[in-house]
């Protein structure tokens, strides 16, 4: 019966699994005790590896790869607005959900996939800045859990059955989720420009 | 004469109190410097799906003709804020972003991409039938969508740009090349 249970809802338990773990780094320190040994890896990063040399030596190479990081940034943030408003009833409601959903995730993909490419290569050049900074890391947060809700949440329950037989609300719900983390990996990227 | 038009017209932007607020205001600069980049991947988010879905890697099973007409509406809500919010980021610091090659540059890019979609739209207006349920839109259709990618991430390579001095007035001599492209004034005292 365990078993059984368990294959049903592995998605569900590995997830289960992850936000105890991320309470129990939280709630035993383990977080603050590794947060000074990540310094070495970002000053390598910006002074000693080939990408934070590029990054402070060409200016116009990082402007340029940060231009890319955006253009990348907007094809996620236009994959995630044409899903999740189509899920909401606001856009295309005469095309059924599914082919919206399937039709814009390889899109999602391979520009999540440039989004992080390119955005260690500007982490790099400003590595020792960015260490410091609270938004920096709700952003990698906020990556995280967009990504992680992506492709462990919404897809597997998107692809599970038919959209009509899932519960309106939980698909609101699903949309209205993904939107908020999304639109908070991009604010807090923009943030980061500021502080 | 035109350049020192667009002078003229700067410093007197530069002297009204409202844009010097805005200059000046730490959280709201941002903030519509924020709004501007927000609305842009809504506006270009929109665009490109459009564009990727003429070349066929995005909603392929979706007849191309429906996926322009309704998204460009999102689209162009987000093209109408990115655009106010432009206006107010030149507005606060007019001189030096009239004087800035880059600026130059993307205006002149904008104008490229408002020719390409006018001519995107009427090309796809007259043929769309033939080829509505295809994954794949006619050359023609597809070469639009390339020009529109191709400048509009020229335009954002541009706009990211502006913001680097690396051929303002101030700092070049007055025989540098970069001087005659950014409309730089003998003896201006602004910048």
């Amino acid at each position: 019966m365990l078993s059984n249970l368990l294959s049903n809802y592995r998605t569900v338990a590995g997830l289960a699994f992850v936000v105890l773990a991320v309470v129990l780094v939280e709630f035993f320190e383990v977080r603050a005790s590794i947060y000074p040994s990540l310094l070495p890896f970002f000053e390598w990063l910006k002074y000693s590896s080939w990408i934070g040399y590029l990054g402070i030596t060409y200016g116009s190479v990082y402007a340029t790869i940060q231009a890319g990081h955006l253009i990348s940034m907007a094809i996620i943030g236009g994959t995630v607005l044409v899903t999740d408003l189509r899920l909401l009833g606001v856009l295309l409601k005469d095309i059924p959900s599914e082919t919206i959903t399937k039709g814009t995730h390889q899109c999602f993909k391979y520009s999540l996939m440039v989004a992080i490419a390119t955005g260690i290569f500007c982490a790099a050049g400003v590595a020792d800045k960015v260490y410091y900074m609270p938004v920096f890391w709700i952003k990698m947060l906020a990556l995280l859990t967009g990504s992680g809700f992506m492709f462990f949440i919404k897809q597997p329950l998107l692809n599970s059955r038919p959209h009509h037989e899932i519960d309106p609300w939980t698909l609101r719900i699903l949309a209205a989720a993904s939107i908020f983390i999304w639109f908070t990996v991009a604010a807090t990227g923009r943030w980061i420009g500021f502080s | 004469m035109i350049n020192e038009l667009i002078y003229d017209f700067a410093i007197w932007l530069d002297d009204s109190a409202w844009s010097t607020l805005l200059h000046e205001s730490y959280y709201m600069y941002n903030w519509v410097e924020s709004i501007h980049v927000l609305t842009l991947v809504v506006c270009l988010g929109m665009l490109f799906m459009i564009d990727l879905r003429m070349l066929g890697y995005a909603l392929p099973n979706v007849p191309a003709s429906n996926i322009a007409r309704r998204l460009n509406m999102p689209m162009l809500i987000g093209f109408a804020i990115m655009f106010i919010t432009g206006i107010l980021l030149f507005y606060a610091v007019p001189v030096r972003t009239s004087q800035s090659v880059w600026f130059r540059v993307k205006m002149i890019l904008l104008v490229a991409c408002a020719v390409n979609a006018y001519l995107f739209h009427r090309r796809m207006n007259e043929s769309v039938s033939s080829w509505d349920h295809d994954t794949k839109a006619p050359d023609r259709i597809r070469f639009g969508a390339i020009f529109s990618l191709g400048f509009w991430s020229l335009v954002v390579i541009c706009g990211r740009l502006v913001a680097y001095d690396w051929f303002d007035c101030e700092y070049t001599d007055s025989d540098n090349f970069s001087q005659l492209l950014s409309g730089c004034i003998a003896g201006q005292e602004r910048f």
